[in-house]
């Protein structure tokens, strides 16, 4: 019961929805009484022969009263109730969202997508079920058992109430027995099933080497083999399932029993009308419910709290990169100074960088080439602030990058990722990501500086194509280009492209390369790239390997040391000759 | 993650139902004997309040209690009771039964679907779709059969066993109480109506949610890099708002047509038989059981509907999977046709392309005349560029495509004419990325064939050489492998998947090199074990590190899918055309070409 605590804030936010739900919860358990005691009454009016228009009128108008009035009662409580609990999923939900907008990259490093969404979906259905059905179970087994009872005891027979009641713990009992017994039968059905989800994707994803060999008739032997396995574990979960209605039905009926023969004895003995024993016997049906309920809670509520625990986990990491106190709220400007003497990933011993230092004047371009896993990438995601704890100082202008607000620092820079990620929404849409108000005259003008802008034209809705799963599909090297547009749209003071260029064809990559020099006269750029040619008129080169710079100068510069560069350009040269079979 | 709900039509609706209900057929017995204890329980469930009146009506009434007639009566209630607790238990239980036999034979034919289809059909599915065509799809059809279908029809013949008591009690007041059925009619149309539309509104706005959501997170780097936070946040809010909205009316409609209103008919038919014996009394005597027995009828009779209504639900999710479900079962495309000559045998394993042109999408071609002869013994290698068309070969000759121009011949038989059997024992294919199964490694070399014995598969184990590191295993052979093998390197893989091939002993090997790093020592171990191999089979080899192949008797130079040179080792080198490149920039041999 302690998640209701912990969600105490929510149901004082919502006080009055809960409030009035429950007394309006209240009102109908009371007005259920009804029903049964009015066909008591009528009963023992036919029976003893009183029976009059006025009276008959009198107490089935009161029925219908009550009825229509449980009606309306019924549809506000749900509403009230339920309607706050989808509420409470709404303002999670919003709250994990606005918190995974601030968490850093360390933190999705840590997590994978799919845990993060399970507790987006499944964690906050359950605490959503905490807060609707749980309420409603334990308000509506306390009240409607309560009022029952009491309306059984107070106006019929406490004697015969409480004799028709022995048996009914005895459901509580069993109930939860059974319930204990199919939570683990259930699990392990859960487990035969997960087994054949198993086998099913390992079949398809595996599905050429089964072919190869020709063993289709063999593995869907297996495959016939498991779900027979998921067949019986479920048999078994119903053996337990199928129990809960008779066992039900079974103490209900030996209630009903005990009523009618002690029922009968009472009448006889002239403390009760045969009406009373019909009144009684509707009460006891009523019983049923809050007994079903209780058992039911429990189960909520133990759910709900893990789930709710789980969310408050993801919900208290704390924010790793932040602005600092007194951070400065201007845009960076001016040459880049890098020094960086070691830094390390979080949770992670091995060296990533160490000993870099470069400076980078306003205008000017850097080219950084090196080996998958040299430390290019890294260099960038210190730049951009995605990483902290290093050793060293970087600094943008007069300022420290950390001393600049997190959003002024990249107002500065349009970054176009390695892995070039587009939005399931309109290519304008995706060029326009950083300026959801741009004119469509400024996306022309960054698609044609990306030289994407002839491809859009050739979409089916040119710039209102959807991209992504439901919509066109990209090349690798149009949705770079588009990323590119992206980035240009901001017109950075500095612009990365972080081997942003590598699925675009020669031509193209030349043609953008001269574009961005002819444009970006003032502003700064860095390019990291595995192919030479995308940096070879930067106007500094670093070469990096192992975490560290190895040759530092001019493509010219480079060129005459023959190390590594000049190893790195001479392959690339023959590399593209057989890219185009051979010919010069 | 969601996806897309097809649009069904009512008549579509309705005629998946009807497929669906076919699968019924084969379990007719076991379905008429739960049937028939359904019925029994019906009785059961009428029975009951009918001797509970004949003691009201007969002997408390009167105040006449011959101890007898009572026992007796006492008796018949609880054996009624008892038997009908029995008996439910098992009606219960066997329809659930049906039900999970129903759905264990719709999976099995599903996979054995998948098993009929082509490469083509998993090219253009992902993996995740059909597994859950497979598993989760089936789960909701099964939902369907345990709650909804027997729910359907227990209220069904409740509500006739009912009327039928009924009017055998009192026509009058039973044909009164036929005007609830339309009532309740009209409020079940209705509500499947509304329902239909606000429920899957509701279903959609929260796969649009969990979309957004899902893409966000992915995203994130790129939402932050650009400062959008805030906007995708309001976007995220928006979003949020529509399903909470879309919930709201959901719970309105719900709490408007389901429970509260059926409850509220309830409460009007208790007033009708109140006032039907009410007024009846005044000139006329009841007895009192009537009154009690017709109540507790309607008491009864309102249970399962009120059941089936929360259930609708599931109904309308269980079509919809069904829907898929039999589109995947309805699939044409199969894996290419065989002609099934008898006579066909691979003996010699000698193998012909013959202007062979091929196109995966029907635009562009992948192979352009393409033709070539490996004879038997002899070892052709495929080498080019990514994309040259190398793969395509190797899928046109273990026939996962259907090709139409030109002809591949082995032994002198369109490959065509083989049974599928005779190719898959006579041509064994080693994979770029050896797929290991869940199991151990014994498993993963005898795969499923049970007749291979363990010396088999030691021997195909040794003469690969993988014995030398399964042999340092804990477990040796009986070693587990997880899925994928992912604790196995990609060179132990690489030798496991030799090893299985070797022991089916095929004519024709057709290897496709793995491009994954390897270490030296495996590296070593695998070309041993390559040449081995090759010795005695004519081999058809994708080579991507030429050294490989310099001793092959036939060199091919892929580039577009055209054969731009063929030759030997020594031959191309001389041409000093691509080949002689290739060979230069595998061997960093810089200072030559500059």
């Amino acid at each position: 019961m302690k998640v209701f605590l912990d969600l105490g804030w929510f149901f004082k936010e919502r006080k009055k929805q809960y409030l009035f739900g429950i007394l309006v919860l209240m009102i109908v358990a009371f007005l259920q009484l009804i029903p049964p005691k009015i066909v008591g009454l009528v009963v023992d009016a036919v029976n003893e022969g009183t029976m009059t228009m006025t009276f008959l009128g009198k107490w089935l108008g009161i029925l219908a009263l009550a009825a229509v009035g449980m009606y309306i009662l019924r549809y506000y409580w749900r509403v009230m109730i339920f309607g706050s609990s989808i509420f409470l999923g709404r303002q999670l939900r919003e709250r994990l969202f606005h918190h995974f907008t601030r968490m850093s990259p360390s933190f999705y490093q840590k997590k994978r997508v799919g845990d993060l969404m399970a507790h987006a979906t499944n964690d906050l259905s359950a605490v959503q079920q905490t807060a609707g059905a749980g309420v409603l179970t334990l308000v509506d087994s306390v009240t409607t058992g309560g009022f029952v009872i009491a309306a059984m005891a107070i106006t019929i027979s406490w004697k015969l109430t409480l004799i028709a009641l022995i048996p009914l713990p005895l459901m509580a009992i069993l109930t939860s027995y059974y319930g204990k017994l199919l939570h683990q039968r259930f699990r392990y059905a859960q487990e035969s099933f997960s087994s054949l989800n198993d086998k099913a994707q390992e079949s398809i994803s595996g599905v050429k080497v089964i072919k190869t060999f020709g063993q289709e008739k063999e593995d869907t032997k297996d495959f016939v083999q498991l779900s027979q396995d998921v067949v019986d574990k479920n048999i078994r979960v119903a053996k337990v399932d199928a129990l809960f209605d008779p066992t039900i039905s079974l103490i209900v009926g030996i209630c009903f029993f005990l009523s009618i023969v002690f029922g009968t004895r009472f009448i006889l003995a002239g403390d009760m009308s045969i009406g009373d024993l019909f009144a009684f016997t509707s009460y006891l049906g009523l019983l049923v419910w809050p007994m079903l309920a209780f058992g039911w809670l429990f189960n909520i509520v133990e759910r709900g709290r893990a789930s709710y625990d789980r969310i408050n986990n993801i919900l208290d990491e704390k924010v790793d990169i932040d602005d600092k106190e007194g951070a400065l709220d201007q845009k960076p400007e001016g040459h880049l100074q890098f020094n960086v003497e070691e830094f390390k990933f979080p949770e992670d011993d091995r060296v990533a960088l160490h000993d870099v230092h470069f400076t980078l004047n306003r205008g000017e371009t850097l080219g950084i080439v090196g080996k998958t896993g040299s430390g290019k990438t890294v260099i960038l995601k210190l730049l951009l602030r995605e990483f902290e704890g290093y050793k060293g100082k970087i600094e943008y202008g007069e300022h420290a990058i950390d001393t600049y607000k997190k959003k002024r620092l990249r107002e500065a820079i349009g970054y176009v990722p390695q892995d070039h990620f587009l939005f399931s929404t309109t290519v304008g849409g995706n060029i326009a990501f950083a300026n959801a108000n741009a004119t469509m005259e400024q996306i022309y003008d960054a698609a044609k500086l990306a030289y994407i802008h002839e491809d859009i034209l050739q979409f089916t809705d040119g710039y209102n194509t959807v991209v992504g799963e439901r919509g066109v599909s990209l090349s690798g090297g149009q949705k770079q280009r588009i990323s590119i547009a992206r980035a240009l749209m901001m017109e950075p003071e500095l612009l990365i492209l972080d081997d942003s260029l590598s699925a675009v064809d020669a031509r193209t990559e030349e043609a953008i390369l001269e574009a961005l020099k002819e444009k970006r006269t003032d502003e700064t750029t860095i390019i990291t790239s595995h192919r030479l040619s995308a940096i070879q008129h930067a106007h500094q080169i670093i070469v990096m390997d192992d975490g560290t710079i190895v040759e530092k100068g001019s493509h010219e510069e480079l060129m005459k040391l023959k190390g590594t560069y000049y190893e790195m350009y001479q392959l690339q040269q023959l590399e593209s000759l057989v890219e185009k079979g051979g010919e010069q | 993650m969601e996806e897309k709900q097809p649009q069904l039509t009512g008549k579509d609706q309705w005629n998946i139902l009807k497929r669906l209900l076919t699968y019924l057929m084969p379990h007719k017995k076991i379905i008429a004997i739960a049937l028939f204890l359904l019925v029994l329980t019906v009785i059961g469930d009428i029975l009951g309040p009918y001797l509970i009146k004949t003691f009201m009506d007969d002997y408390l009434t009167p105040r006449n209690f011959p101890t007898g007639p009572l026992v007796g009566l006492a008796l018949g209630y609880i054996f009624i009771q008892v038997g009908n607790i029995v008996v439910s238990y098992f009606q219960l239980l066997k329809f659930q039964e049906i039900a999970l036999k129903i759905i264990q034979q719709m999976r099995i034919d599903l996979f054995s679907k998948v098993h009929k289809l082509g490469m083509r059909y998993f090219d253009k599915t992902p993996a995740g779709s059909i597994v859950s065509r497979v598993t989760n799809d089936t789960e909701a059809i099964k939902d369907m059969f345990v709650s909804v279908l027997v729910g359907f029809i227990q209220s069904g013949l409740l509500v006739i066993g009912v009327y039928i008591a009924m009017f055998i009690l009192n026509v009058k007041l039973a044909l009164i109480c036929t005007l609830l059925l339309p009532i309740l009619f009209v409020i079940i149309s209705s509500y499947r109506k509304y329902s239909s539309v606000v429920y899957q509104d509701l279903r959609e706005r929260l796969s649009q949610l969990n979309a957004k959501l899902a893409e966000s997170l992915q995203g994130m780097s790129i939402i932050q890099a650009f400062r959008q936070e805030d906007r995708l946040q309001d976007e995220f809010n928006t979003i949020n708002d529509s399903h909470w909205n879309a919930g709201k009316r959901n719970i309105k409609l719900d709490s408007l047509l389901l429970r509260p209103a059926i409850d509220l008919v309830y409460a009007l038919a208790i007033i009708l038989v109140l006032s039907y014996f009410g007024i009846t009394s005044l000139s006329n005597t009841i007895e009192v059981g009537v009154i009690y027995v017709f109540v507790t009828y309607i008491d009864r009779f309102f249970e399962p509907i009120n059941q089936v209504m929360q259930r609708l639900s599931i109904f309308q999710q269980a079509i919809v999977a069904s829907s898929r479900v039999f589109k995947l079962l309805d699939e044409e495309d199969l894996a290419p046709s065989q002609n099934n000559e008898e006579h066909a045998k691979i003996e010699q394993g000698k193998i012909e392309f013959q202007n062979i042109t091929f196109s995966y999408d029907g635009k562009t071609d992948v192979l352009k005349n393409i033709s070539f002869t490996a004879e038997p013994g002899q070892t052709v290698a495929l080498v080019g560029h990514t994309g040259s068309g190398k793969s395509s070969i190797i899928n046109l000759l273990m026939r996962f495509y259907e090709f139409e121009h030109g002809d591949i011949k082995v032994d002198g038989h369109s490959i065509k004419d083989f049974e599928t059997e005779e190719i898959r024992d006579k041509v064994g294919l080693v994979l770029q990325d050896p797929f290991l199964f869940y199991g151990d490694i014994e498993s993963n070399i005898r795969l499923h064939k049970s007749d291979m014995t363990d010396e088999e598969v030691i021997a195909a184990a040794e003469f690969v050489q993988a014995n030398n590191f399964i042999e340092k295993l804990p477990n040796t052979y009986k070693q587990k492998v997880t899925e994928r093998g992912s604790t196995f390197s990609s060179g132990q893989r690489q030798l496991v998947a030799f090893a299985r091939t070797i022991a089916t002993n095929p004519k024709i090997l057709v290897l496709d090199e793995a491009t994954a790093n390897i270490d030296t020592e495996t590296e070593v171990a695998i070309q041993n074990s390559l040449e081995k191999m090759r010795k005695g089979r004519t081999t058809i080899a994708i080579a991507h590190r030429l050294s490989t192949i310099q001793d092959a008797e036939l060199i091919l130079v892929l580039h577009h899918g055209e054969i731009v040179e063929r030759g030997t080792h020594q031959q191309l080198l001389k041409e000093k055309g691509l080949y002689h490149k290739m060979y230069l920039l595998q061997n960093s041999v810089v200072e030559e070409i500059a």
